[in-house]
């Protein structure tokens, strides 16, 4: 079941699926480890940025983009 | 997923330019450095907040040198150290997180690398993040072979029972890997013998290991590589590389080619295949490399642990809480003012005072040498007070600019920006350009500087331009006087405090309208990393502090130290009349035609803020000048109307930037233009309210 990434609950572990960004959005996400086929897990998600946990890091991202990358 | 990547160590060939390097060499040792017959040039690479400073402090300590890139706003960090009689230049490359994104910074790694051939590339990489961090290397492993590896931070992973496994580390990457602490005596002494072994002896090797990516993109690299493999563009740069950053589609190497190649055919042909085989080869190609690096760190990193809330995520459960957060911000950021006045506006007061005191003994020993009076007033009122104006500046941005370091350092700066982001995008601007008005506070100037982590170059001008509605520390003394003399402490402040508001409303007006008239662009998301908490490391503070200091002495120094020799000009000539009868008066006089029946301002209140556009902290002391009669205080509280007094300090507010600002602005801009906007703008938009508030103040009252 794919869903977006904004709607993913803190502390759940999922696997990027589609990312559909802008160019250089995609290729600053990719340049981070964020990339299909990567598992990402929410660390936070309430107001503002939502917060991923990616390869031993935490990445703050927009909302509008959390929105744009689909998940399962 | 990944069964088409090979990892294998390449049998690289021997370097070629070997004597163009030297000659290169012999050229560098005349200028560096007398003594010492051999110099090496080593860089210091790596993502942000991997300790690259902190390493790179360590090894030059004070003999650090801090520039520009030649035609770039980018800070270029040089250093040197000593070993056994052989001269180490490190340059300390600008933090990124990959060479493929073209920002000036990546731009700036690239052509240091390939064209100024460093004897070594230290890649700085975070024993706690290993696999981001490393990611950097594989993309320099296909630009050079004269890699090394520096793992950082090494206690912390000590401190989490992290075993890393050098050796399997060096043999899976093919380039020498260390392990250190920057915290530590001894890994600093093992670093400088790493180095110098690495250049020396053999005991270590440099086969970089090479990625190979799916069959689709080899076979595409292998046909673009065929094309090109004879070119005159871009010859020190390797066949592969070129390819692959044309398949990344990086604009600046296709507009290279495009010099000698036609294109077009090429071009096509690649998205044709992007489109059939529903690929996108600049995400293929991160992602090769991050699975590749996935495989060398499992296998060399034992007690890696998949995941556990660490201290940082418990403290920002609080700091980046949806209601608490907003008031711990406000909280820090009111502590941060306080605290940056308070500590420097006893040490202003002193040096005016020995300021003073130096001037009328200059003044005095003058006068008894009889020197000619319009001599002695040049010196005293225009050169030294040029003088001190500048040094009295200098508490401010120091302890400011200390602050800001430990906020940095600390990692609450990412979060301030992670706070403000909703709010900022309301204005169409990213959370980080908080930062840049925040540190506009301290000076416009300094925060024109600190847009530089605005990703997007469109937002970036929109915010330099926009900052200067920034009330900074020089005018806040401004309003604290007028106020003080008009109004009852409580009220003085209540004022105060609006028209901080009122400015910061402003900036983001100012950007939002420029926005509808500049082109839209691909917006650029906020995407930002938050750094784990750290304990801020005093040297990191003092050197980041005196390098920033440093900047600004350069820029502004002659820029308020001239502009107070021409005030002095404007407002003394022709000598020995009253103000009204100067240059200046005049001038005072033919604005107040336009501004006194639309602000209430008249040439004695205009005057002043001619001064003001040199310094900020002069419009006080023009005041004095031109009501010359009796203590000022007074007299102004007689001469000035309420609608007059608000509509002084809603003018004096932001009608302009100094000249320091407008410097900065033509600097970061590279641009006439907009050093010009940033003039007119303010005084539009400025001129435009006070009229409406000035107006309606009058039929009212
Ligand atoms: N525990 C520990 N902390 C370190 C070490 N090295 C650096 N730090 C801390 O890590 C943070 C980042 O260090 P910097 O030297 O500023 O990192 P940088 O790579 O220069 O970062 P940018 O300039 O942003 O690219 C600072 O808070 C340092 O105090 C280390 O070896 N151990
Ligand atoms: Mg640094």
């Amino acid at each position: 079941m794919t869903k977006a990434l904004i709607d993913v609950k803190a502390g759940e572990k999922v696997d990027i699926f589609l990312i559909n960004a802008g160019f250089k959005a995609h290729n600053f996400l990719a340049d981070l480890g964020i990339h299909e086929g990567e598992k990402v897990r929410v660390v936070k998600n309430d107001y503002g940025p939502i917060i991923v946990e990616v390869k031993k890091t935490r990445v703050a991202i927009g909302r509008g983009l959390a929105k744009k990358i689909l998940v399962r | 997923m990944c069964k088409n990547m090979v990892f294998r160590n390449c049998h690289s060939t021997k370097r070629k330019n070997k004597k163009k390097q030297k000659l290169k060499k012999c050229k560098r040792n005349y200028y560096a450095s007398k003594k010492h017959s051999i110099e090496h040039v080593i860089g210091f690479l790596g993502n942000p907040n991997v300790g690259k400073s902190s390493l790179f402090n360590e090894l030059t300590g004070s003999h650090q040198h801090i520039g520009n890139w030649p035609g770039k706003t980018v800070e270029k960090k040089e250093g040197h150290f000593i070993l056994a009689d052989e001269y180490f230049s490190v340059v300390d490359l600008p933090g990124t997180y990959s060479l493929s994104g073209r920002s000036d910074e990546e731009i700036i790694t690239e052509e240091f690398i390939v064209q100024e051939r460093p004897d070594l590339v230290c890649v700085i990489a975070d024993a706690m993040r290993l696999e981001r961090t490393l990611y950097l290397a594989l993309q320099a492993f296909e630009l050079t072979d004269k890699v090394a590896i520096i793992v950082n931070m090494i206690d912390v992973a000590e401190k989490h029972n992290l075993e890393i496994n050098r050796k399997k580390l060096e043999n899976s990457l093919g380039v020498p890997v260390i392990l250190v602490s920057a915290l530590r005596d001894s890994s600093l002494i093992e670093l400088k013998k790493f180095i110098y072994d690495a250049l020396h002896t053999d005991k270590y090797h440099f086969h970089p290991a090479k990625i190979f990516y799916s069959d689709k993109i080899e076979g595409l690299i292998r046909k673009i590589s065929e094309q090109i493999e004879d070119r005159k563009v871009l010859k020190e740069y390797p066949t592969r590389w070129i390819a692959i950053k044309l398949l990344e589609e990086d604009n600046w190497i296709k507009s290279e080619l495009a010099k000698e190649f036609d294109l077009d055919i090429l071009l096509k042909t690649l998205e044709e295949i992007k489109e059939k085989e529903k690929i996108n080869p600049k995400v293929e190609i991160a992602k090769t490399k991050y699975s590749g690096l996935h495989t060398i760190v499992t296998q060399s990193v034992k007690g890696d642990i998949e995941f556990k809330e660490t201290l940082s995520d418990k403290i920002d459960k609080i700091v980046l809480h949806p209601i608490f957060g907003y008031p711990i911000l406000v909280l820090i950021y009111a502590l941060f003012f306080f605290i940056s006045f308070s500590i420097s506006s006893p040490i202003i007061d002193g040096m005016s005072y020995l300021l003073n005191l130096f001037a009328e003994y200059i003044r005095s020993v003058m006068i008894q040498s009889s020197s000619p009076e319009i001599i002695t007033s040049f010196v005293v009122d225009g050169v030294i007070s040029g003088i001190s104006a500048f040094l009295l500046f200098l508490p401010l941005i120091i302890v400011f600019y200390t602050l800001v370091a430990i906020m940095e350092d600390s990692g609450y700066l990412a979060r301030s920006a992670y706070l403000m982001d909703r709010f900022m995008s309301k204005f169409g601007l990213q959370g980080t350009a908080f930062l840049s008005i925040v540190m506009g506070f301290g000076c416009n100037a300094a925060g024109i500087l600190a847009t530089r982590i605005i990703k997007n170059p469109k937002d970036r001008i929109r915010m330099i331009v926009s900052l200067s509605f920034i009330p900074c520390a020089a005018t806040l003394g401004v309003i604290a006087f007028i106020t003080g003399i008009f109004f009852a402490p409580w009220k003085a402040s209540l004022i105060m405090l609006g028209l901080y508001a009122f400015s910061i409303f402003l900036t983001l007006i100012s950007s939002s309208i420029l926005r509808l008239f500049m082109e839209k662009e691909d917006p650029l998301p906020l995407i930002l990393e938050m750094p784990e908490y750290r304990k801020p490391i005093l040297k990191n503070i003092y050197y980041l502090t005196w390098s920033r200091a440093g900047v600004f002495v350069k820029k502004a120094g002659t820029f308020i130290f001239s502009a107070s020799i021409f005030i002095w000009i404007l407002s003394n000539l022709p000598y020995n009349v009253s103000p009204e009868f100067t240059i200046l008066g005049y001038l005072g006089k033919v604005f107040s035609f336009v501004t006194y029946p639309l602000m209430g301002l008249s040439w004695e209140m205009i005057a002043p803020l001619v001064f003001g556009v040199a310094a900020k902290e002069t419009i006080i002391v023009a005041l004095g000048v031109i009501y010359a009669s009796g203590d000022l205080k007074s007299v102004l509280l007689n001469l000035w109307t309420f609608p007059q007094v608000i509509s002084f300090l809603l003018f004096q507010l932001t009608y302009a930037p100094c000249f320091p600002t407008i410097a900065a602005v033509k600097s970061e801009t590279n641009s006439n233009k907009w050093a010009l906007f940033s003039i007119l703008w303010p005084l539009f938009l400025t001129t435009l309210i006070t009229t409406i508030v000035y107006q309606i103040l009058n039929l009212i009252i």
